[in-house]
C-alpha cells in the first residue's frame, strides 16, 4: 500500500500514480466533497471483487458510481427526463442520483433491483480523475460497512482488519474533510422520486410514492426494505398496513417477500390470520409473518394473536388492516405504517409514516 | 396389524376458526363433531368469527367426548389418534397437538400427524357410516378386541393405502377450493402429491366472503352468496377474466375482489346498490370467480389429458369449503363431461368445511406408516406445511 500526502505531490504526479492502480485492477481511497470514497474500476469484475471484500458484510446494498460528466453517466445508465433534471440541477454535488443500470458494470455494482447510483463529487480531483481513466471509479464511502464514517484516513484505518489494510493499494490523504453529511441518495427509478438517505431533499416523517404497477409496488417495498435492513438485523421490523380492500397490501407484503428471498408464493393470510416465512438473505436468517386482522374485531381477539411475541431481532412481521387493530394492541408500536390508496386502476398511492 | 384391518381413528383439527373432532373407522366416518365459532359468534351481532385459540381450548374436550360418544367408542378401544399439524394458525394448532399429544400419551396410542390440505384433498373418499356397509359387527370384534374376519370386511369401503394405490384410477386430479386453499393437486398415488396450480394471492372461499361481506351478507359471506345468487343475474356485471396469458395454472382472485370493489362504490355513490343489484353482483361475482376456475381446470386438462407424455388424469376429486356450492359442481361437471371425468364430492357439506372426519381418512391411509415410525411425543406444528412432494 502506497499513502500519497496531496500537499506534499503536483496534481499530475498524484493523477498518474492513481491512474496506474485502477488501471492495474487496484483499490484507492479518494478525498471527495462529503467523505472518504473507495475507487476501483466499476467496468473490472476483479477490482470490484476486491472492493467488496474489503467493503465486507454488503447484504444487497448497492455501491455507487463516480463519474466525470452526465453524458459520461448516459454510457452506463439510463437517465429518464427526471433523472436528467436533477443532474442538471443539482450535479457535480452530493448527491446520488438513481437510474437503471445498463450491463456494462461489473457484476456486485448495480442493486438487485438493477438499479445504479451515481456520483458527479464536486471535487476536482475526482472529475479529473474519471475523466482521465474514462470509466466510472466506485464511489461507495471508505469506510467498511456499519462503521464511523470516513472524514480521516485514520477514521478508515482505525476500524480495518490487517487483511482489509492489504487490500488498499493507494491511498490520496487530502488530510481531514469538512464535516459535510454523506451525499443524499435520489431514486428515480420509481413514479415519485423517492430520497433514501440525506434531509435535503428529504419528506420528513411522511413521504407519499405513486406505484404505477405492482411490480413497482415490489420494487418500493424492497426499496424501503433495504433502507431498514440494519434495524431488521438488530430489532426486527413491525410494519402496519392500511388500505381499503384490493387496495394491495398483498402486494407490498409479495415485495418484503423478494426482498427476503423467500421461495414461497406471499398469498394472503385473511383465513389463518397469520402466515410465517423463514427466510435467508445474505445468510441472515429471520421469520417473515404476514397477518391480516380483517376478521377480528375484538380487543380479546386481537391479542390471541400473539403478535408481541414474534417481534424479535431480525423477524419481520407486516400486519395488514392495521388500523382496524392498532386500539386493541397498545403494546406493539410499528416502525412504519403504510397506508395505501386507490387512484385508479393500476396507480396507488403509498403513504410512509416513519416513526423512530 | 395386518393390512386389511382398518383402524379405529381419533381425529382432531383445529387449524383455524373451528374445533373439529371425528371418529372413522377406515374409510367410514362414524362422528364428525365441529364446533364452528362463526355458529358461537353470529349471536353477538359481529361478522367476524373470534380467533381460534380461546375458543379451541374450551371447546376441544367437549368436542373429542362428543365424537366418542356419538361413535359409540372409548379411547381405549382406539387404534391410532391423528391431528392436523399444519398448515393453519400457529397457536390454533398448538390446542389440538397437545391434547392428541396427551391424549396418545396416557392412553399409549398411535399419533399420526395429518397435513390439513392432503385432508381436503381426499376428503371425497370418506364414506357415510349407512346400513349397507353393516359396520356394526367390524365394529363390535374391534370393541372386543377381537380378531377380524377378513370376510366381513372384504365388502366394506375400508381400503389401506396400499390396496387403494393398487387401483388403476392415479394420476387423480384434487381441486382443494376453501377459505384459505385454491389449489390443483396431481395425486400420483397417496402420499406423493405435487400441485400444478396455486392461488397467488386470496383464495377463492375468501374473495367471495369479502365482496360477500361488502354487499351486506355477512361472514362468512361465500355460503350466503350462493344462495342469494340463485335469484340474480350473473350476466348483468361484467369482470374480467384474470391471468389468461400466464403459460400457468395458478389463480388469482385479488384484481376480481377490487373490481367488485371498485364497482359496489362505484354504484354506492350512485345510490344504485339497491337489492335487485346487490343479488345481480353476487350472482356475476360469483360466476366470474367460478369461471375462471374452470378456465383454468380445462387449460390443465389440455396440458394433461392430451399431451402425449403426460399420464390423463382418471378422475378428479373436489375438497375444501367452496365445494359444497353446487352452482361450482355443476360448472365443473361441465367441463369435465368432455374429458369424460367424473367429478367426486365429499358426500356432505360437513365434510366439505373443515372437520376432522377428513382428518381422520387421511390418517387411515397412512396407518402403516406411521405405526413404523411411533414417534409420537415430538409433534410440532407446522403453520406453513406443504403437500407439494
Amino acid at each position: 500500500m502506497k499513502i500519497i500526502k496531496t500537499a506534499d505531490h503536483s496534481k499530475t504526479t498524484i493523477l498518474k500514480t492513481a491512474i496506474k492502480v485502477l488501471t492495474a485492477g487496484g483499490l484507492v481511497i479518494y478525498p471527495t466533497e462529503t467523505v472518504y470514497g473507495a475507487g476501483v474500476d466499476a467496468t473490472n469484475q476483479t477490482a470490484v471483487k476486491k472492493l467488496l471484500a474489503y467493503k465486507s458484510r454488503r447484504e444487497g446494498k448497492p455501491l455507487s458510481i463516480a463519474v466525470a460528466s452526465t453524458i459520461m453517466a448516459q454510457k452506463y445508465a439510463q437517465l429518464n427526463s427526471q433523472a436528467l433534471s436533477l443532474h442538471q440541477k443539482f450535479l457535480p454535488g452530493p448527491y446520488t442520483i438513481i437510474s437503471k443500470a445498463e450491463n456494462n458494470l461489473a457484476d456486485g455494482v448495480a442493486s438487485e433491483f438493477g438499479t445504479i447510483g451515481i456520483r458527479i463529487p464536486d471535487h476536482e480531483l475526482v472529475t479529473d480523475l474519471t475523466t482521465a481513466l474514462n470509466k466510472p471509479i466506485t464511489a461507495t464511502s471508505a469506510n467498511i460497512s456499519g462503521k464511523k464514517r470516513p472524514y480521516t484516513i485514520q477514521d478508515i484505518f482505525s476500524n480495518l482488519s490487517t487483511k482489509q489494510r492489504g487490500l488498499i493499494d493507494l491511498v490520496i490523504d487530502a488530510g481531514e474533510l469538512p464535516p459535510n453529511e454523506p451525499s443524499t441518495v435520489i431514486d428515480t427509478t420509481l413514479s415519485t422520486p423517492l430520497t433514501i438517505r440525506g434531509n435535503m431533499l428529504s419528506h420528513k416523517n411522511n413521504l407519499a410514492l405513486i406505484s404505477c404497477s405492482d411490480q413497482e409496488t415490489i420494487d418500493i417495498a424492497g426499496k424501503f426494505l433495504l433502507k431498514y435492513w440494519d434495524k431488521i438485523k438488530n430489532r426486527g421490523l413491525v410494519i402496519g398496513l392500511n388500505g381499503e380492500l384490493g387496495a394491495g397490501k398483498t402486494m407490498f407484503a409479495k415485495g418484503i417477500g423478494q426482498f427476503l428471498k423467500i421461495p414461497q408464493l406471499i398469498t394472503s393470510p385473511t383465513y389463518t390470520y397469520i402466515k410465517e416465512y423463514s427466510y435467508n438473505r445474505h445468510n441472515i436468517e429471520g421469520i417473515f409473518y404476514h397477518i391480516d386482522t380483517w376478521k377480528i374485531d375484538q380487543a380479546e381477539n386481537a391479542q390471541l394473536l400473539e403478535i408481541e411475541g414474534l417481534i424479535k431481532p431480525k423477524n419481520i412481521v407486516a400486519i395488514e388492516w392495521w388500523t382496524q387493530i392498532e386500539k386493541f394492541l397498545p403494546e406493539i408500536k410499528p416502525q412504519l405504517i403504510i397506508d395505501i390508496q386507490i387512484l385508479s386502476d393500476n396507480q396507488r398511492q403509498l403513504t410512509f409514516i416513519e416513526k423512530p | 396389524m395386518t393390512q386389511t384391518s382398518p383402524p379405529l381413528i381419533l381425529a382432531i383439527d383445529t387449524s383455524c376458526d373451528d374445533t373439529a373432532a371425528a371418529v372413522t373407522l377406515g374409510r367410514v366416518v362414524l362422528a364428525n363433531v365441529v364446533a364452528a365459532q362463526t355458529d358461537l359468534h353470529r349471536p353477538y351481532g359481529g361478522v367476524f368469527p373470534t380467533v381460534a385459540k380461546q375458543a379451541h381450548k374450551e371447546n376441544i374436550k367437549p368436542a373429542v367426548n362428543k365424537a366418542l360418544k356419538q361413535a359409540g367408542v372409548t379411547l381405549q378401544q382406539l387404534d391410532a389418534i391423528a391431528v392436523t399439524l399444519g398448515p393453519g394458525l400457529a397457536p390454533a394448532l398448538e390446542v389440538g397437538i397437545e391434547l392428541a399429544q396427551e391424549l396418545a400419551k396416557a392412553w399409549q396410542k398411535p399419533l399420526i400427524p395429518i397435513n390439513h390440505i392432503e385432508a381436503h384433498a381426499l376428503s371425497s373418499l370418506a364414506r357415510a357410516n349407512k346400513k349397507i356397509y353393516s359396520i356394526s359387527p367390524l365394529l363390535t370384534a374391534k370393541k372386543n378386541l377381537e380378531k377380524i374376519d377378513h370376510k366381513l370386511i372384504a365388502q366394506l369401503p375400508l381400503s389401506n393405502k396400499i390396496s387403494f394405490n393398487q387401483q388403476n384410477i392415479f394420476p387423480v386430479l384434487a381441486i382443494v377450493v376453501s377459505g384459505g386453499h385454491s389449489e390443483f393437486i396431481k395425486i400420483n398415488q397417496l402420499g406423493s402429491y405435487e400441485i400444478l396450480g396455486q392461488t397467488i394471492d386470496d383464495a377463492l372461499g375468501e374473495a367471495l366472503d369479502k365482496v360477500g361481506r361488502m354487499l351486506g351478507l355477512g361472514y362468512p359471506a361465500a355460503p350466503v352468496i350462493e344462495k342469494v345468487a340463485i335469484h340474480g343475474d350473473e350476466n348483468k356485471f361484467k369482470f374480467p377474466l384474470p391471468m389468461t396469458t400466464s403459460g400457468d395454472f395458478n389463480l388469482s382472485y385479488s384484481g376480481l375482489k377490487t373490481a367488485a370493489s371498485r364497482l359496489v362504490s362505484q354504484l354506492q355513490a350512485d345510490s344504485q346498490l339497491n337489492q335487485q343489484a346487490i343479488l345481480d353482483l353476487a350472482a356475476s361475482f360469483q360466476y366470474a370467480c367460478f369461471r375462471h376456475l374452470t378456465y383454468k381446470l380445462n387449460k390443465l386438462l389440455i396440458d394433461q389429458n392430451y399431451s402425449v407424455d403426460k399420464k390423463p388424469f382418471k378422475q378428479v376429486w373436489l375438497g375444501g369449503g367452496v365445494s359444497q356450492n353446487n352452482k361450482l359442481r355443476k360448472m365443473l361437471r361441465k367441463i369435465l363431461r368432455s374429458y369424460q371425468l367424473k367429478l367426486f364430492t365429499p358426500y356432505s357439506k360437513k365434510i366439505c368445511s373443515d372437520n376432522a372426519a377428513m382428518v381422520g381418512i387421511a390418517a387411515n391411509f397412512h396407518w402403516a406408516i406411521s405405526l413404523a415410525d411411533s414417534n409420537f411425543l415430538k409433534l410440532d406444528r407446522k403453520p406453513s406445511w406443504s403437500i407439494n412432494k
